[in-house]
């Protein structure tokens, strides 16, 4: 029994103390969406909520539990989400996200919950859209 | 701890070198007149042994035990290993089953799995949802056979106290022989070899003030258990333990004894006192448990669980501030949930959410109320974060 072993980028200890966008969206104007992906065996649960409007996304919070690197890559995605057209793929990529905040190997998994969440908004968002 | 250093909450782990037995640990290191090996006959050799027989008186009065019963390790782990696959090899082809606990450390638990690979069988023994090993276990566990029980005064992780007088007294009757890992409790807690029935007796010196890498095996003397020998190669220790003796490691050793045998007068108690003042500190952060029962345990064990706070954050962002253990093994590059906890009855989610605090001779109020603050303001920020419903699905 010890403490972790696992180093962290400045990136990741950067976003970890200030956890930027973490809790509830302010109240405004626009439809509200969210997505939520949960993975207790993984580690990860993350769960993004986002005001739309005009096909954009005009505010992004998020809630997570997790390790380090979850919660860092939940935030950093939160922060590039504002301003971003509701489209996935050009926004995250998973992997590039584990290289940018240095996540080892092992911590993909938690960061395919991100991705996951992250997806079901931006669904949910493109449904309303479409209606 | 120097200033702006973390709070040292870890002494389960290791405790600081007290001050005192650095300086007699160098003082040996640099005297002229001994610089020889104790096993030698000459003048320095001999100024050595005296120095090395010396210590082993104070670390035997530790235990209550004779400067003779003392055989020097390099410390727990190897006394560990001693006790267990000697004492279970020298048994003799008819007795074959050794009886020990899930929660024991991994020195005795891996001992134990390479008697398994040898042909031996061995009583797993599962604690109580407190941690405690009752003796009733132990005893329903017994067969013709058994060589030898090994069991922890008290555990690593959760502090829990297993009576050990009791099951000492009843393999005394079944003529059994037993082994007590003592590398948390000697110095913390009163111990005496012939009151509680012990055959072996394992503890060291980094966990209580001294130097890392030398220990000490209790062999009680009549009658004295059968033992094989790990290392060969010159005879000392009486043939059980060969290699040149590290006068200085020695004597820094038997000095953290005397110390600590002197501290058990009051120590104790002051220690408890700060572990209730952290766990009364802790409140604001409920919801918050302990992991084991609080009595009978260590006065400086606080095992606690934050449900809904994952347990590598928690560390993360305690880092630089708080020096303490997680629910998580050292072991494993994927912070595996502590065996010891889930043997308890915790999920790996409970256990990945624990923390051991781990208090001693050094720790004071203040750092103990800082250490309650520091923890709630991390616990609340992380929980802050948390979605909906999170406490509840993760605890």
């Amino acid at each position: 029994m010890t403490g972790s072993h696992t180093t962290y980028s400045p990136l990741v200890r950067s976003l970890f103390e200030r956890l930027p966008h973490a809790g509830d969206l302010a109240p405004g104007p626009g439809a509200v969406v969210h997505g939520e992906a949960i993975a207790l065996d993984r580690g990860a649960w993350v769960r993004y909520e986002a005001r739309i409007e005009d096909g954009r996304v005009a505010d992004c919070a998020f809630r997570a539990w997790g390790c380090p690197h979850t919660l860092a890559a939940a935030a950093l995605v939160a922060s590039r989400m504002h301003g971003h057209g509701i489209d996935a793929e050009a926004v995250f990529d998973v992997r590039r996200l584990a290289a940018e905040l240095g996540a080892p190997p092992e911590k993909l998994g938690r960061l395919l919950v991100v991705e996951d969440a992250l997806i079901g908004m931006l669904a949910q968002a493109l449904a309303l859209q479409s209606t | 701890m120097p200033d702006g250093a973390p709070i040292y909450l870890d002494y389960a782990a290791t405790a600081p070198l007290d001050a005192r037995v650095a300086e007699v640990m160098s003082n040996c290191l640099r005297d002229p007149t001994l610089q020889g090996n104790p096993a030698s006959g000459h003048a320095p050799g001999r100024a050595a042994a005296a120095c090395v027989e010396f210590a082993r008186g104070q670390v035997a009065q530790l235990v209550g035990a004779q400067p003779e019963t003392i055989v020097f390790t390099s410390g727990a782990t190897e006394s560990v290993n001693l006790a267990v696959l000697g004492a279970a090899r020298a048994a003799g082809s008819g007795k074959r089953h050794v009886v020990t606990a899930r929660t024991e450390h991994r020195a005795a638990l891996d001992a134990c799995r390479q008697l398994e690979r040898e042909g031996f069988t061995v009583g797993w023994l599962k604690p109580g949802t407190d941690g405690g090993v009752d003796p009733g276990q132990v005893a329903a566990a017994l067969r013709p056979d058994t060589a030898l029980v090994s069991l922890m005064h008290a555990n690593n992780e959760t502090g829990m106290i297993n009576d050990i007088a009791a099951v000492g007294r009843m393999c005394r009757e079944r003529g059994v022989t037993f082994h007590v890992d003592a590398a948390q409790s000697a110095g913390k807690l009163p111990i005496d070899v012939d009151g509680m029935g012990v055959a072996l007796l394992s503890f060291c010196a980094h966990k209580l003030g001294g130097p890392k890498g030398i220990g000490a095996l209790y062999l009680r003397h009549r009658p004295r258990p059968a033992l094989q020998p790990l290392q060969f190669g010159g005879g000392h220790e009486r043939g059980l333990r060969a290699g040149s003796l590290a006068t200085h490691q020695i004597v820094g050793f038997g000095l953290a004894c005397e110390l600590a045998r002197v501290g058990l007068a009051t120590e104790p108690a002051r220690i408890r006192a700060l572990r209730e003042r952290l766990w009364a500190g802790l409140q604001p952060a409920a919801p918050v448990a302990r992991n084991g029962a609080a009595e009978p345990g260590l006065p400086g064990i606080l095992n606690v669980r934050f449900p809904g706070v994952e347990g590598e954050s928690l560390l993360f962002a305690l880092d630089g501030s708080l020096a303490a253990s997680s629910g998580s093994a050292c072991s494993s590059a994927t912070a595996e949930p502590s065996y010891v906890l889930r043997a308890l009855g915790l999920s790996d989610l409970a256990a990945q959410a624990s923390l051991r605090l781990s208090l001693g001779r050094e720790t004071t109020e203040e750092e103990i109320d800082r250490a309650a603050r520091l923890l709630v303001a991390c616990v609340r920020r992380l929980r802050a974060a948390l979605p909906a419903g999170a406490i509840e699905a993760i605890a």
